[in-house]
């Protein structure tokens, strides 16, 4: 009984339609053939009122939309065509401008890198390195301005060494201005720093060690010391001054190990006999190993 | 988007309804009226742009592509017999639905189908006139002949549909 009733509920639906559909078509084919004999006495009225229903008769909206847009862009894109075959080698040259251009720029850039002071393009080279300067942290200032003194001084010794005489005092110049600014720095960091960062510390004490290094290194191909050394002496003597002041300072807020403790004191004895490296290279020792 | 896309933009927003309608009522096919409908339009803009200035009724012009599209469609069908997607066995087999057969039996239905039957002259004439409206003048100005004239085609297009729809 249940399963018959099931079979009832599942069925009727669709014949029901099945049904209706044939009762539809019934209709239709009534409707069609009582037109048949109605359209002859058709007035002229109601046949221009019929005819008025083809109105209704219209493509379908998105295909007008698509049609439009294709027909105006084909257009522009024939026309686009037109003009770059008219001027095809501009096209290319202007396709290329920017990837030319950026090439040229890198280029030059990078080919600045090797240029030596006194030559055309070393001005570049300073303008990357004042870039790379602005770009560093208050802290770091003086270590990048360090660095850069110690390429001048490594370029100067190249000159010396390959016996470049018309460049040498560009040099001695580009490395004396660097000096004067890594000192100039330092001096401004005083004012700066509020707690002392070891890290940054210790390399602006090796970099100081290293430019000391150097300018010995120079002077001994010249064979003389190189154009106003006083001035460069007492550069690098502040320069020495300064750091290991910090270095005494930084180490002495710290708890050192007896035998730190003992190199912290022999530096700060070479400090007040006024030997600033030997005090910085006794700091650097006791830095290293902190 | 230049002034002259734009012209001719607003000329196709206003014509495109029509010209469809022209070529369905001959072809009686949704693909092919709208294939040669878009190639009316392009032929039309290829035209606007090289001369817009010749072009003193614009409307008047395409309904003379889309002429000149119908009566190529059916040389060419004379020569070679193309399939349309719509007449291929699948979309044959395919039942008419319930909205077909009422269009087909319909009034409508049987006066749209009387139309494709009457002479070309005579369709262009009725769908301009009793479709799209337009006045005795204007259909003389497109079809270059006097107010007189049109006024007995429209007269005898008429009778002929009648005849047809008999």
């Amino acid at each position: 009984m249940i399963g018959r009733a099931y079979h009832k509920l599942v069925i009727s639906p669709a014949y029901h339609k099945r049904w209706l559909d044939i009762g539809v078509t019934k209709y239709l084919l009534f409707r069609h053939n009582y037109n048949r004999q109605s359209i002859s006495d058709m007035t002229d009225n109601e046949l221009i009122h019929n005819l008025k229903c083809l109105k209704e008769i219209k493509p379908r909206k998105d295909w007008v939309v698509l049609t439009k847009s294709r027909i105006l862009a084909q257009e522009q894109t024939r026309e686009a065509e037109e003009m770059a075959s008219v001027f095809s080698v501009f096209r290319y040259k202007l396709a290329f401008a920017p990837i030319l251009s950026v090439v040229l720029v890198i280029g030059l850039f990078g080919f600045a890198q090797g240029t030596m002071p006194g030559d055309f393009f070393f001005s570049i080279k300073k303008a990357t390195e004042t870039v790379q300067v602005g770009f560093s942290s208050e802290m770091e200032k003086p270590k990048v301005q360090l660095q850069l003194a110690n390429k001048r001084l490594a370029e100067l010794s190249q000159i010396a060494e390959s016996n470049q005489v018309g460049k040498l005092e560009p040099a001695i110049k580009e490395f004396q201005a660097s000096l004067v600014q890594a000192t100039q720095n330092l001096n401004d960091m005083d004012a700066n720093v509020t707690s002392s960062d070891a890290i940054v510390l210790r390399e602006l004490v090796e970099e100081t060690l290293k430019l000391a290094e150097n300018k010995e290194r120079v002077e001994r191909v010249l064979g003389a010391e190189v154009g106003d050394t006083q001035d460069l002496k007492n550069a690098l003597s502040v320069l020495e001054k300064q750091t290991a002041g910090y270095l005494i300072e930084d180490l002495s807020s710290r708890t050192l190990t007896e035998e730190k403790q003992e190199l912290l004191k022999q530096a700060m004895q070479d400090y007040d006999a006024g030997l600033y490296q030997e005090a910085l290279y006794k700091l650097w020792q006791a830095h290293n190993n902190q | 988007m230049s002034q002259l896309e734009k012209e001719f933009g607003k000329i196709y927003d206003k014509s495109v309804d029509k010209i469809y309608r022209f070529i369905y009522l001959k072809v009686n096919s949704q693909e092919i009226a709208e294939d040669l409908t878009s190639e009316t339009f392009t032929r039309g803009w290829e035209a606007f742009q090289k001369q817009a200035s010749k072009i003193d009724n614009p409307q008047a012009f395409l309904y003379q592509i889309a002429r000149n599209l119908v009566t190529d469609q059916y040389r060419q069908k004379a020569q070679a017999q193309f399939v349309s997607m719509e007449s291929v066995p699948q979309a044959q087999s395919r039942e008419k639905s319930l909205e077909e057969i009422a269009m087909l039996t319909s009034d409508v239905g049987r006066i749209k189908a009387a139309l494709a039957k009457v002479n070309d002259n005579y369709r262009e004439i009725i769908v301009w006139y009793y479709l799209d409206e337009f006045t005795v003048p204007e259909i003389a100005k497109i079809l270059n002949k006097s107010e007189e004239a049109v006024r007995v085609v429209i007269h005898r297009a008429l009778k002929a549909l009648r005849a047809e729809l008999q």
